[in-house]
């Protein structure tokens, strides 16, 4: 098993027609995904790759059951589009642009949370069990990264996803499910609200976070640990280690943090709680080793 | 974006938020109308973007036009360019207090943050006296309330004729934060002068970048940038901090970047700037090398790892940049990800030694940087 998305989850992609809708779309089909249909207003009647388009959602969930939804529409766009989602019951939603308004990206939290659904984004690759499914945009092709194991991942960065990624893989370990939470400052979901799913899934043995400097996150997954809500071994890559204060490095993580999100209080926090923080990528891989996490 | 101080205070006026009396000066020539203009005593204000004036002695109080014309010409012959001055007429200060609006991340609101106790760093309060602090969370589907408002303003202790007045500020900054989609708005010190008029006393304001479409009405002048790899940087959006040791980051990726600065300490190395130019910069590649060549460094790092940043088009895209800037330094480069391959070949063809693990280029780059003389 996976956990968010496997063999069996029934996709819609939203934006389907655009260049990086068909595009993407082609490969998530490519890797396994059941794509089942897809929306662009003003494109009912036409086909991607095989793929039903309608006008709205509601519309297609006439012909179609869906599980999840997948969003390719642009930034300024995306609220609309997750809303519709939201509004037509999906509970599995992954939405990718990079650039959405920091207001919609509040809206979009708080509707998640009321409709009790589990948002992943924005400014994601999304979400990928290796060899099984994806919604989103992974070079799964690419094996050194892209490979099958007992590895659960959660990620705030892309670029540095990959590269971790890659270390642990060297290492003879493989991904359970990945899952880019984002790089805004307001993801829609949390590293700390998908360790339960990872806790309960039988093929993750331990999780890997790539976290880095500002906000809160990491000190929530500490918090859960601690709580005892997650108990597989943890290692956690974070990068900033070694950056200046005040200066905005990174992705957009530090807003108000009450003096909290520098990267040495994050190392604080999850090493009190258990779990190995590595000072490099190529280390994630070598303290899996350490907490005996089997190779498979 | 973060705003200069007298463009917040502009956003303040035309809210009705009252602001000191001022006057915003580009020249030594322009001192004396202002101070004429506003009178003694006063205080001249350094507009520029960081944090810590006082401290920085960017900030002076003078009490005749001697010293004031005195500070001015002081203040605009530093090495760090100040473009503007604002000369403000000083208030008789009661108390100061603290105000602002900003997100919280985990519950999807906004949040007021507020202290009686003002004109101190917020995040030193925090740690230290956190009770000190109101922290207020406002559904942002329903706006600041104005129970709210009044809740908060009896709770910092303030007697009716300024809890009424604090209570229609509060309204009024909210109202400003929404209208401008800000990271954060704050006012601080708020000044509670002795006539009992709320004053903002210094302001700061950093609008969302994801929404400066919203706000075309508001910029910051590039040309009060004066550092040239900055205004660059700053034209075309490219995420970019100059440092002033020896290696110069061009990677791909706010965490790769980021991961690599850390690298690069732990191989003894030194940073020349940080230079981000992964997801919508991907295909600027000239445009990055060209300001990485605008800041002294020793050897240009480059590390990739993208997806929809592909690696050929930034391969192409680096090749094309030294065949046109022809780089004074040596160049070390460890591309990968989507189309790798194809990004290996065509930087071999273009004579480059092409490195495919990112410690390995890290220290290559620190050993390049430590031979090299300038």
């Amino acid at each position: 098993m996976s956990i968010f998305i496997d063999r069996n989850t029934r996709v819609l992609v939203q934006g389907i027609t655009g260049s990086e809708g068909s595009f993407w779309t082609k490969h998530m089909i490519d890797l396994g995904t059941q794509v089942i249909c897809g929306v662009t207003p003003a494109k009912e009647g036409q086909t991607i790759h095989d793929i039903p388009v309608y006008h709205s959602v509601e519309r297609a969930l006439r012909n179609h059951e869906v599980d999840a939804s997948m969003i390719f529409v642009p930034p300024k766009l995306t609220k609309d589009a997750v809303f519709e989602a939201l509004a037509n019951g999906i509970k599995k939603i992954v939405t990718m642009a990079d650039g959405i308004p920091l207001f919609d990206m509040v809206a979009i939290r708080h509707a998640a949370l009321e409709h009790d659904a589990l948002v992943i984004g924005g400014n994601t690759s999304g979400v990928i069990s290796p060899e099984e499914a994806m919604m989103g945009s992974f070079p799964y092709w690419i094996q050194r990264v892209y490979k099958r194991g007992n590895i659960g991942v959660m990620t705030r960065s892309g670029s540095l996803t990959n590269e971790v990624t890659a270390m642990i893989v060297k290492r003879g370990y493989g991904v359970s499910t990945l899952i880019g939470v984002g790089g805004d400052p307001v993801p829609a979901t949390r590293f700390a609200e998908m360790l339960p799913y990872y806790q309960q899934d039988e093929q993750t043995e331990a999780v890997v976070i790539i976290g880095e400097l500002g906000g809160t996150m990491e000190e929530e997954v500490a918090e859960a640990m601690e709580k005892g809500v997650f108990t597989k071994p943890l290692v956690a890559f974070l990068g900033g280690r070694t950056a200046p204060k005040g200066q905005k490095m990174g992705h957009a993580g530090a807003i108000i943090t009450g003096g909290k999100g520098a990267v040495e209080d994050k190392i604080e926090a999850l090493t009190k709680a258990g779990a190995l923080v590595a000072d490099r990528p190529s280390n994630v891989g070598i303290l899996l080793e350490q907490l005996n996490v089997p190779k498979k | 974006m973060k705003l200069f101080e007298y463009q917040v205070k502009d956003l303040f006026k035309n809210a009705g938020i009252i602001v000191p009396k001022s006057q915003l000066i580009h020249r030594v020539d322009q001192a004396s109308e202002a101070f004429a203009q506003i009178g003694f005593p006063c205080v001249i204000k350094s507009q520029v973007l960081s944090g810590g004036r006082g401290k920085a002695g960017l900030i002076q109080f003078v009490k005749n036009e001697g010293k004031g014309m005195e500070e001015v010409t002081r203040l605009f012959a530093l090495p760090q360019k100040i473009s503007s001055l604002l000369i403000e007429e000083a208030v008789d200060i009661a108390h100061e207090v603290y105000a602002s609006f900003t997100i919280d991340p985990i519950s999807g609101s906004a949040l007021s943050i507020v202290s009686a106790t003002g004109g101190v760093d917020i995040e030193t309060l925090a740690i230290e006296q956190p009770h000190k602090i109101l922290q207020t969370k406002i559904d942002m589907n329903l706006g600041l309330q104005a129970y709210q408002a009044n809740h908060i303003a009896y709770e910092c202790g303030f007697d009716p004729e300024i809890a009424k007045k604090f209570t229609q500020l509060l309204v009024k900054l909210y109202r400003l934060f929404v209208q401008y989609d800000c990271e954060l708005l704050e006012i601080n010190p708020l000044f509670i002068t002795k006539s009992n008029e709320l004053v903002a006393g210094d302001g700061k304001c950093s609008i969302d970048d994801n929404s400066m479409f919203r706000h075309e009405d508001i910029s910051v002048p590039l040309g009060d940038i004066e550092n040239e790899a900055e205004r660059l940087a700053a034209e075309e959006g490219i995420p970019f901090i100059q440092f002033d040791g020896d290696i110069s980051l061009m990677c791909a990726g706010a965490g790769l970047t980021t991961t690599v600065y850390d690298l690069v300490h732990y191989e003894g190395g030194t940073i020349a700037n940080y230079l981000e130019f992964g997801g919508p910069h991907y295909k600027k590649a000239m445009k990055a090398m060209e300001i990485c060549l605008k800041v002294p460094s020793k050897v240009i790092l480059i590390v990739t790892f993208g997806t929809i940043a592909r690696a050929d088009v930034m391969a192409q895209g680096i090749v094309e940049a030294i065949g046109k800037l022809k780089p004074d330094r040596p160049i070390v480069t460890c591309i990968r990800g989507t189309n790798e391959v194809e990004a290996v070949e065509t930087l071999r063809k273009a004579g480059l030694n092409p490195l495919f693990d990112t410690e390995e280029a890290v220290r290559l780059a620190v050993a390049l940087a430590k031979e090299t003389k300038i």
